[in-house]
């Protein structure tokens, strides 16, 4: 294995220009060998090594420096702090269209791009047809690329970025453009590229492909190193944390809209059973209030998700028809009982909203986490009651009939 | 960055880039090259009624004004095309430079070779124009005319760096450029003899490099003199720290151009 990229403290700070009188300064600066005083950072103390063969996936929030970053590797930027190294040819295919001249038709931008590679044109000769069948354009091939829709520039890019087969293959948020086939053409295409030692740096808002296609994934948070590790642990963490932080500015947002909403005041969560943790058998009693502005009776809507955010359950005291007790402080009160649970054994969060009477509106949201006692090897989120049959004899085609009735009992 | 062979990386880019900014000025026009060529015939005719017709100048040092103009004239309008394209030519490569790793001065290359290059086969029709209506034009001046265009474009090339790269970051300067060059010219005798110049006022106008310029073209096509002179090192030599200097500022600046561009 060899080192193919390595980054050592890199840091990128980008001038801040707010002033004509700024950009004056800014001139006089860089004239005189001075880095920018007003300077935003952008990327701050990232270093890590890929070995050849190696896939990284970079995730974050708009603006924590992803792109930055793949700029920086690709040579189109040239870091403020810290030092790039790669041993190899890169391919970078930065955003929609990078590279291409609208006025020329697909074919001449093949050219173009070939020439910004370092190929002159008897070079790319052999690899057009190449191109031209992945980017399967047909006969738009000959028209202006002005005149193709983001996801057919985006197919060419990605045929021409591929064809020639690069050491490092950087892509930013490319996928997320093409149809749904060639979504497929593109993973298949990585797939493939990986299995035969290429090295992968794939920057994606979809965890789904950075899971696919990644040993490893780093998570930037404002220009810094927020987390390094396997793919699939960093893109479980950025989805809880991001569940996490959408709920947070839902109730912000909601309790901003002023007090005469309904709201939760209070919610509580009690393990039956001994001990903190949730016996599945034993269950859980809810207790939550929820203030009336208009003193009607509230409905409160219970939810159960995974730690990750994804829903397991939810229910109204509407749809259960229960009625709440009133209390002068304009509150009303909800006692709740969770029993037998399902659920297999890990980490929950049971939400509240307050509603209005009619169950229609939802206006305020309060969490409480819990976790499920237990351990088990069973997969998904909750256990459905199963009886394995017997086997009827030895004769294959009965054995074929025979179905699992899950249901009952 | 990427271990690839730098020079002819760089060439194949330039070729394209070249390609590029002579299609794209005539792209989409239906008389496309020919109006390259008709371009300067017309203004010739132009200046032939303004000149000879409505002026009547009187010829100079036996030589028809129309043509004392002309073979000056040119090379002034060559390079101040050459400066104003150059100058916001960094802007129609926007896409790429946000994009893609290159050099970028390999830009200001493109643009500025595509305007001489169509600007110096004009001149060689207008002079074959002329030739053609009987003025006396030295074609062996050529010798010297030719170099003399190389050195100008060394210089042009060295001020078009350095006023694209502030161009990005100053967008005042495309619009400070055209009546800063519509000024020089008529400070550079090109529509006068240095002759006529008061003498108090002479030795401004003569340290004006394309004033030297000038005069040297003039002494070449005019009057055939194509003797090797000392002055054209110092020119070459002139022309050369301009195209450092403008080179220097370039590559100074150009790191950010990717974030303001």
């Amino acid at each position: 294995m060899t080192t193919l990229l390595t980054l050592s403290g890199v840091g990128k700070d980008y001038a801040k220009i707010d002033t004509n009188g700024g950009r004056l300064r800014l001139v006089w600066e860089l004239l005189r060998g001075h880095a920018a005083s007003n300077v935003f950072r952008a990327l701050d103390g990232i270093g890590f090594e890929m070995q050849r063969g190696a896939s990284l996936g970079v995730i974050g929030e708009n603006g924590a420096g992803k792109s930055t970053l793949l700029k920086i590797i690709a040579g189109v930027v040239k870091p403020t702090r810290g030092s790039v190294t790669v041993n190899g040819r890169v391919g970078a295919l930065l955003e929609l269209g990078s590279g291409f001249h609208p006025e020329y038709t697909g074919l001449a931008n093949i050219d173009l791009a070939a020439a910004l590679l370092g190929l002159g044109p008897d070079e790319i000769d052999a690899k057009r047809e190449e191109i031209i069948a992945f980017a399967d354009l047909g006969e738009h091939i000959r028209d202006p690329i002005k005149h193709y829709s983001s996801g057919m520039v985006v197919r060419l890019g990605f045929a021409v970025a591929t064809a020639l087969r690069p050491d490092v293959l950087i892509t930013d948020e490319v996928l997320a453009v093409g149809d749904e086939s060639f979504q497929k053409k593109c993973v298949a295409w990585m797939e493939g590229y990986l299995e035969q030692g290429g090295t992968l740096l794939l920057c994606s808002h979809s965890m789904y492909h950075i899971q696919r296609l990644c040993r490893s994934a780093l998570w930037l948070d404002h220009g810094r190193a927020h987390m390094y590790d396997s793919a699939d642990l960093v893109a479980r963490e950025y989805l809880a944390w991001h569940e996490q932080r959408s709920s947070k500015a839902r109730q912000a947002a909601l309790s901003a809209a002023g007090a005469l909403d309904y709201q939760v005041r209070r919610v509580s969560l009690r393990a039956c059973g001994s001990g903190p943790e949730v016996d599945p058998a034993a269950g859980f009693d809810v207790d939550a209030a929820v203030f009336s502005p208009d003193g009607r009776p509230p409905v409160l809507a219970l939810g159960v998700v995974r730690a990750d955010g994804t829903a397991v359950y939810g229910s109204t005291s509407e749809i259960d028809g229960a009625a709440p007790c009133g209390r002068e402080d304009g509150s009303f009160v909800f006692r709740v009982r969770f029993q037998d649970l399902p659920l297999l054994p890990g980490h929950y969060r049971l939400r509240a909203h307050a509603m209005d009477p009619e169950g229609l509106r939802l206006f305020d949201t309060h969490e409480v986490p819990f976790v499920v006692a237990g351990t088990t090897r069973e997969l998904g989120h909750v256990r459905l009651p199963r009886a394995w049959q017997p086997a009827a004899g030895d004769a294959a085609p009965d054995a074929v009939r025979c179905r699992v009735d899950t249901a009952g009992h | 960055m990427a271990p690839t062979p730098g020079v002819a990386r760089h060439r194949a880019l330039l070729r394209n880039f070249l390609r590029r900014e002579l299609s794209v000025r005539y792209l989409g026009s239906y008389t496309g090259l020919a109006w390259a060529l008709l371009h300067p015939l017309a203004l010739l005719a132009v200046y032939y009624f303004v000149f000879t017709m409505v002026f009547r100048a009187g010829g100079y040092q036996g030589k028809s004004f129309l043509l004392f103009v002309a073979v000056a004239l040119w090379p002034w309008l060559a390079a101040q095309e050459a400066l104003q394209r150059a100058t916001v030519s960094l802007a129609s490569y926007a896409g790429l430079i946000r994009k893609v790793a290159f050099p970028h001065e390999i830009v200001i290359y493109a643009s500025v070779s595509a305007t001489l290059l169509l600007q110096f086969a004009g001149y060689l029709i207008v002079l074959v124009a002329l030739a053609a209506f009987g003025e006396p034009v030295r074609f062996a001046g050529l010798l010297i005319a030719v170099p003399l265009w190389l050195v100008m474009a060394l210089a042009v090339t060295g001020l078009a760096l350095a006023l694209a790269a502030l161009q990005v970051y100053i967008r005042d300067i495309e619009h400070i450029l055209m009546p800063t060059l519509m000024i020089l010219m008529y400070l550079t005798p090109i529509l006068y003899p240095i002759a006529l110049v008061p003498d108090e006022l002479r030795p401004w106008v003569v340290a004006n490099p394309f004033a030297w310029l000038v005069d040297r073209m003039r002494d070449a096509l005019l009057e055939g003199r194509i003797a090797f002179a000392w002055g054209d090192l110092a020119a070459l030599a002139v022309a050369a720290a301009i195209f450092a200097g403008g080179r220097w500022v370039f590559l100074r600046l150009s790191p950010q151009f990717e974030d303001l561009i």
